[in-house]
C-alpha cells in the first residue's frame, strides 16, 4: 500500500518533470541548442508567481496564465537578439551552451542580489490540503499542479500535431535542411518554437513556486535534472522525455522514500550514467548524427 | 630556479626552429622574477595579500589550462570540472588529517587521483557525442557535491578542518606560493607539449569535424578520454594546495558551479584552444574580479557581470583575446605561445 502511496505521488510528480523537460526537448530538437538557462529561467517564473501571490494576492495558478505568455514573447526577443548570431558557425552547438550558461549566470547574480538566497515558498490554501482515495492521497497543490502540466503538454501535441505550424515544426526536428528545402520558414519556426520553450519554463516556474521550496542558485540543480531526463529519453524525443521523466520520477519518490530525500535526485543522474555507458544514445534517440 | 631552467630545454627543441629567441628569454625573465619575489616578503613583510593574489591566479591558471586540454582542444566543453578541484583537496586533506602526510608530498598524487577519476568518468561519459557529455559533467558536479554533502567521515557539508601549516605569518604564504606556482608551470608546459604532440593534433581535429577524425584513423574515443583525464592532474594537485592553504575542507569551498563557469570564462576570454588564453584570462578575471570587490564590495551580482562577460565573449570575440587579436594580425610576439 505504501508503495503504491509513493508511486503515485511520483507519477503525479513526473507529469510535472515532463512539462519542465518537454521545453528544453522542443528547443534541443528544432534548433540543437542545449538551453542550459532553463533551469534559470523556471526559477525566475518562480519568483514571479510568488511575488504575485505574496505581494497581489494572485493565485499561482492565476499568474500562470500571466507568466506563460510573458515568458513566450520573452523568448522571441530572446532567441532574436542572440542566437541568429551564431547559426551557421561551425560551432553553433557549443557556443549556444556558453550562451545559455551565460544566460544563467546573468539571471542567478541578479536573482541573488534582487530576491536574496532567502528559500521562498508561495503557500495558497491548496497546498496543505489533500484529497484521499480510500487509503491513498494526494496532495491537493499537487494535483493542480499535475494537471496544468497534462493539459499544456496535451496542447502542444494538439499544436505540433494538428497545426500547420506544428507539421512545419516537426519536420524542422526531423531534419532541418531538408525541412528548408521543401519550403519551411525555419527561422521562423525556430523563435517560435524557442518562444514556447521558454513558456513551458514559465509555466513549470508557476508550479514550482507552490510545489518545491526554491532560491536563486537551485536552478543547477533542476538543470541537471532535466538535462540527465532529455538525455536519457534520447535527445531531440518527446516519447523518451515523457517516459523517462515517469519513470525516473517514480523511481526517485521510492529512492526517497527507502534511503532518505536527501539522495532522490542522485537517481536522476545514476540513471544517466547507467544510460550512457549502455546506450549512450539515450532510451529512445536516434543515434546522433552531427550535420 | 631550477624548475625554469628545467622548463628550458624542452621549449627549446621547437623555439629553437623559430626566430623567437627574444620571447623566450623575456618569458624566462618573467619566471625568474616570479620566483625570486617572495624574497621582498621575507625582507619586507607586508605583501601576503600580494602572495595571495599571485597564488590565487596561479592555482587558476592551472585548472583553466587544465580545462582548455579537453574544452579548448577537443572542444568538448566541460562544465563540471571544479570536481577535480575538489578530488584533489579532499584527497590530500583527508591524508593529512588522519595520516600527518604533508599536501606538498601528496599533491601530485591528488593530481594522478583526479586523473583516475577522469579517466574512469570518460570511460562512461564520452561515449556519446556532441552535448551529451557536456551535461554529463553538470551531474557529475551535483553527484560529488551530494556524496560530500552527505559523507560523515569527512565532515558532510560542515566539513572538515585540517592542522594549519607550521610558520610564522610572514612566510605562511610561501610554500604556497611556489607550490601553486610549479603547478602553473607544469599546466602550461603540459598544454604546450600537448598542443605540439601528435595527440594534439589529434584533439584539433576532434574539434573540428569529429567524423573526418576518426574516419581519418584517429581513436577519438581513446583521445577524448586522455584528454579529459589529463586536463583534472592540475585542478587536482591545486586542489590540494588550496585545500591547505585554507586549512579546511567543506564541499562548498570546491563544488560550487560558480568556480567551474570561472574556469571556462576564462579560456574563452583569453582564447580557447591556445596555450596563453587561459593564463591570460586567468589573470583578467581574477584582476578584475579583485578590483571589483575591493571597490565595490562583493555581491550577487558580481555572478551577472560574469554572465555577461560570457554572452559578450562568445557572441563577439568567439576566438578570445589571443585568437582574435591574431587574426587580425595583431598579436604580441610576447603573447605568442602556440
Amino acid at each position: 500500500m505504501h508503495t503504491l502511496q509513493t508511486v503515485i505521488l511520483g507519477l503525479a510528480l513526473g507529469g510535472v518533470y515532463s512539462l519542465m523537460a518537454t521545453g528544453l526537448t522542443l528547443i534541443f530538437g528544432v534548433m540543437r541548442i542545449v538551453n542550459l538557462s532553463h533551469g534559470a529561467f523556471m526559477i525566475l517564473g518562480a519568483y514571479l508567481a510568488y511575488f504575485g501571490f505574496t505581494l497581489y494576492n494572485i493565485d499561482p495558478l492565476l499568474s500562470l496564465f500571466i507568466v506563460t505568455p510573458l515568458f513566450f514573447f520573452l523568448g522571441i526577443i530572446i532567441y532574436k537578439s542572440i542566437f541568429p548570431r551564431i547559426t551557421g558557425s561551425p560551432r553553433f552547438m557549443e557556443m549556444t551552451i556558453l550562451v545559455a550558461f551565460g544566460m544563467a549566470l546573468i539571471l542567478e547574480g541578479a536573482m541573488g542580489k534582487y530576491f536574496t538566497g532567502v528559500y521562498r515558498s508561495a503557500n495558497p490554501s491548496y497546498v496543505t490540503d489533500s484529497i484521499q482515495f480510500g487509503e491513498l492521497f494526494i496532495p491537493t497543490g499537487q494535483l493542480y499542479a499535475t494537471i496544468v502540466s497534462i493539459v499544456l503538454l496535451g496542447l502542444l501535441w494538439a499544436f505540433l500535431n494538428f497545426s500547420r505550424l506544428g507539421y512545419a515544426t516537426r519536420a524542422t526536428m526531423q531534419n532541418r535542411d531538408a525541412a528548408q528545402i521543401v519550403g519551411v520558414n525555419v527561422e521562423r519556426v525556430s523563435t517560435i518554437s524557442y518562444g514556447i520553450g521558454m513558456a513551458m519554463a514559465g509555466a513549470s516556474g508557476s508550479l514550482i513556486s507552490f510545489l518545491f521550496t526554491f532560491f536563486p542558485n537551485k536552478h543547477w540543480q533542476w538543470i541537471a535534472i532535466l538535462v540527465s531526463l532529455i538525455v536519457l529519453g534520447g535527445l531531440g524525443s518527446f516519447v523518451g522525455t515523457l517516459i523517462s521523466a515517469l519513470s525516473l520520477a517514480v523511481i526517485a519518490s521510492l529512492v526517497s522514500n527507502w534511503f532518505g530525500p536527501v539522495w532522490s535526485p542522485l537517481t536522476f543522474f545514476l540513471s544517466l550514467f547507467i544510460v550512457l555507458l549502455f546506450r549512450p544514445q539515450g532510451l529512445f534517440g536516434k543515434k546522433l548524427e552531427e550535420e | 630556479m631550477a624548475e625554469a631552467q628545467a622548463m628550458h630545454p624542452g621549449d627549446s627543441t621547437v623555439a629553437s626552429k623559430t626566430p623567437l629567441e627574444g620571447k623566450k628569454i623575456f618569458l624566462i625573465l618573467f619566471l625568474v622574477v616570479l620566483f625570486i619575489f617572495p624574497v621582498f616578503q621575507v625582507i619586507f613583510d607586508g605583501l601576503n595579500y600580494v602572495l595571495h593574489i599571485m597564488l590565487y591566479m596561479f592555482m587558476y591558471i592551472s585548472m583553466a589550462s587544465g580545462w582548455n586540454i579537453i574544452g579548448g582542444y577537443a572542444g568538448y566543453s566541460s562544465i563540471g570540472h571544479n570536481v577535480f578541484f575538489a578530488v584533489g583537496g579532499y584527497f590530500s586533506g583527508v591524508i593529512f588529517a588522519y595520516l600527518g602526510l604533508s599536501p606538498f608530498l601528496t599533491a601530485p598524487v591528488a593530481g594522478l587521483v583526479a586523473m583516475i577519476i577522469g579517466l574512469l568518468f570518460g570511460l562512461i561519459s564520452l561515449r556519446t557525442r556532441g552535448p551529451a557529455f557536456l551535461m554529463s559533467t553538470l551531474a557529475l558536479a551535483l553527484v560529488v557535491r551530494l556524496l560530500f554533502d552527505n559523507w560523515a567521515l569527512l565532515g558532510g557539508s560542515n566539513g572538515m578542518s585540517i592542522p594549519l601549516i607550521d610558520l610564522p605569518q610572514q612566510y605562511l604564504k610561501l610554500p604556497f606560493y611556489y607550490g601553486m606556482l610549479l603547478t602553473a608551470m607544469a599546466a602550461v608546459y603540459t598544454s604546450y607539449r600537448i598542443k605540439h604532440s601528435k595527440f594534439g593534433l589529434g584533439l584539433r581535429a576532434i574539434s573540428q569535424d569529429e567524423t573526418k577524425a576518426e574516419v581519418a584513423g584517429i581513436n577519438t574515443r581513446m583521445y577524448k578520454i586522455i584528454a579529459f583525464g589529463v586536463s583534472g592532474i592540475f585542478a587536482g594537485m591545486a586542489g590540494a594546495l588550496w585545500a591547505y592553504l585554507l586549512t579546511y575542507l567543506r564541499p562548498s569551498i570546491f563544488l560550487e558551479l560558480i568556480i567551474a563557469a570561472d574556469l571556462i570564462l576564462m579560456s574563452v576570454v583569453g582564447g580557447k584552444g591556445t596555450v596563453a588564453g587561459p593564463v591570460l584570462g586567468a589573470i583578467l578575471i581574477i584582476g578584475y574580479s579583485e578590483f571589483s570587490v575591493s571597490q565595490f564590495g562583493y555581491s550577487e551580482l558580481n555572478i551577472a557581470v560574469l554572465g555577461i562577460f560570457f554572452l559578450i565573449v562568445v557572441l563577439f570575440f568567439p576566438q578570445g583575446i589571443i585568437g582574435t587579436l591574431r587574426e587580425h594580425g595583431k598579436l604580441p610576439k610576447i603573447l605568442d605561445w602556440d
